[in-house]
């Protein structure tokens, strides 16, 4: 997975002041052809400054963004040709219906035929509605006439900024099961979001963001310890470590101080403080491991909280 | 480049507000030929003769020409000021910029759709300011009992044919200057008040430094307002026994001068537009 053909996104050491703000630093993520990333972060942690600079909306102060292997600020229209994104404010026309909106995107966009905005009208259950101008749409609608916009040139990279943001539960919804269907459907996307269970739902791969930082990122599964995670404390951790390395039925192990992760089903949770009694070290505490991802974030965001 | 410049007149037939200039210009045309008729046709006493042949005359041909568009460029100025404003500044206001560059990435590309298709919109009209003058004309004639077409030569034909040229090419500066100011302050209300406030000051500006006299008195020379006046056909009422002695500006300096102004907005618009960050 991990040749370059298949490297969609690379931020290299990417940086961006605001005057004093330091809203992007350091940043260095890959995004894979396929995956539907999620980047997650509280409000104000820097999300929609990364997309407007994988966007060549915004110049970064310093570290460049890589698209398809092109350089972000050197070859825009070509990497643009193959993506296609929702920003965080939703840019239309008032004066025009939904339609009609499309219509001039579908203008200035190369090789988009006629019959593609029908195409993606329907994909976003908007037809039937499309003729209304756009500033008497909901929310809702508006955002879907937004992702609908996006998929006009069949982009192979899609760039989503909180898609679901001020929806109501159902409209949420709809729009998560669209990301997911085209996900499945082979679209790489990069999925904006300060919502840890939208991205629980939507993404297999996440990477968390705090002022500017990635903190931590990994394959959403894990990080949510959809498999099964064993938290031990033990008298010798050392070896511990040393006797555990050899069984063959642990996918794991993680050391985190005096702390253990292992991946292991319950059903040999006995197994394994027998084979520690064996080499004379003495379990002090044995758990079902947190929910790591939710515990960083809940740590991390007020945000995290009410999600 | 020519999708977006397509894209945006698209944009600008949809929108009512350029249907509403465009009935504002019809409008203030009917006003001024018929306020002028109403002059002549019951002048004020005290107007001496000559006065009153004098505006007769602008109102018939050859010489409503000059009326025709001379009034182009007064209302052509203000309403292109508005329409170039909104152009430029409504996509701050709702976010399509940023919709348009996600598609369309360059941003030069974007700068000179937006100009070109002003550009367009002012011929468009220009024309119209024409046919709706020309139809004017003949009424006030008629009313004024002198009909007659023998001004139809083919000098007059190629003389208002440059009249034309100079006429659009004298509300360019005003479209740079207000896309110059929109693009800057990032919104439509930037556009219509540096625009406007431009034209406005500058007018006072030029009246101070014409009493003010010696050298002060050059410097509006190489303003705007005072270049457009010296390349669009003369007022009405700066001829005849209106006409002051001032030493009138060549075709050529001000053609140079707007020339300057021109280029220098153009880039500046761009350099500016280029440069910055399109945040949320
Ligand atoms: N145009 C701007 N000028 C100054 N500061 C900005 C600008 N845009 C964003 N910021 C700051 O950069 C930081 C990151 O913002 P943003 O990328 O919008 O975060 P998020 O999308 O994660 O909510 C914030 O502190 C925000 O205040
Ligand atoms: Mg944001």
């Amino acid at each position: 997975m991990n040749n370059n053909g298949s490297l969609v996104v690379k931020t290299s050491n990417l940086t961006k002041h605001f005057g004093k703000t330091l809203a992007v630093d350091d940043l260095n993520i890959e995004v894979y052809r396929g995956e539907v990333f999620g980047f997650l972060g509280p409000n104000g942690s820097g999300k929609s400054t990364t997309l407007g600079m994988m966007l060549g909306l915004i110049t970064p102060t310093s570290g460049r963004v890589e698209l398809f292997g092109h350089d972000v600020q050197k070859e825009l229209p070509r990497i643009l040709e193959k993506t296609g994104a929702v920003t965080e404010s939703i840019g239309f026309y008032p004066y025009l219906s939904g339609k009609e909106n499309l219509e001039y995107i579908s203008k200035i966009t190369r090789g988009i035929n006629s019959s593609r905005i029908r195409e993606v009208l329907d994909l976003v259950e908007l037809s039937g509605r499309e003729n209304d101008k756009f500033s008497n749409y909901s929310l809702g609608m508006k955002q879907r006439l937004a992702i609908a916009c996006a998929l006009l040139n069949d982009p192979e990279f899609l760039l989503l900024d909180e898609p679901t943001n001020g929806l109501d539960p159902a409209g949420m919804k709809e729009i998560r099961q669209l990301i997911i269907k085209l996900g499945h459907e082979g679209k790489t996307i990069f999925l904006n979001s300060h919502l840890l269970h939208e991205i629980e739902q939507v993404c297999n791969r996440v990477a968390i963001l705090k002022k500017g930082r990635v903190v931590i990122q990994g394959l959403t599964d894990k990080l949510m310890n959809k498999g099964n995670v064993l938290q031990i404390r033990v008298t010798e951790p050392d070896k511990a470590m040393n006797a555990l390395q050899n069984v063959n039925w642990i996918d794991s192990i993680t050391r985190e101080e005096d702390k253990l992760l292992l991946g292991v089903k319950a059903d040999k949770y006995a197994e394994i403080s027998r084979i520690l009694a064996e080499e004379h070290v003495f379990l002090t505490e044995m758990k079902a491991a947190e929910n790591k991802l939710e515990d960083y974030f809940l740590k991390m965001t007020d945000e995290g909280k009410n999600a | 480049m020519l999708d977006m410049i397509r894209g945006e007149l698209f944009k600008l037939r949809k929108r009512n507000l350029t249907w509403i200039l465009a009935v504002v210009l019809a409008a203030y045309f009917c006003l001024i030929f018929f306020a002028t008729y109403g002059i002549v046709s019951n002048p004020p006493g005290r107007m001496p003769a000559e006065v009153i042949e004098h505006i007769k005359a602008s109102l018939q041909f050859p010489k409503a020409a000059n009326l025709i568009f001379h009034t182009a460029n007064n209302i052509g100025i203000i309403l292109l000021i508005i329409l170039t404003a909104s152009s430029i500044g409504s996509e701050y206001g709702w976010g399509s910029i940023r919709q348009i560059l996600t598609r369309n990435g360059t941003r030069h590309n974007l700068v000179f759709s937006k100009l070109i298709s002003l550009l367009i919109i002012t011929f468009i009209g220009l024309v119209i300011s024409v046919i709706v003058g020309f139809i004017l004309t003949v009424i006030t004639s008629a009313l004024l009992n002198t009909i007659g077409w023998d001004f139809v030569t083919a000098a007059f034909l190629q003389e208002q044919l440059q009249n034309f040229g100079w006429t659009l090419y004298s509300l360019l500066p005003y479209i740079l200057l207000t896309a110059f100011f929109a693009f800057l302050g990032r919104s439509a209300i930037a556009g219509i008040g540096g625009g406007l406030g431009f034209f406005f000051v500058e007018a006072i500006a030029v009246g101070i430094f014409n009493q003010a006299g010696g050298w002060l008195a050059k410097i509006p020379n190489y303003l705007i307002g005072p270049n457009v006046e010296a390349i669009i056909p003369e007022s009405v009422f700066a001829q005849g026994p209106f006409s002051f002695n001032g030493e009138p500006l060549s075709a050529l300096h001000s053609s140079i001068t707007i020339a300057v102004y021109c280029i220098a907005l153009v880039l500046i618009s761009l350099w500016l537009f280029k440069k910055r960050d399109l945040t949320a």
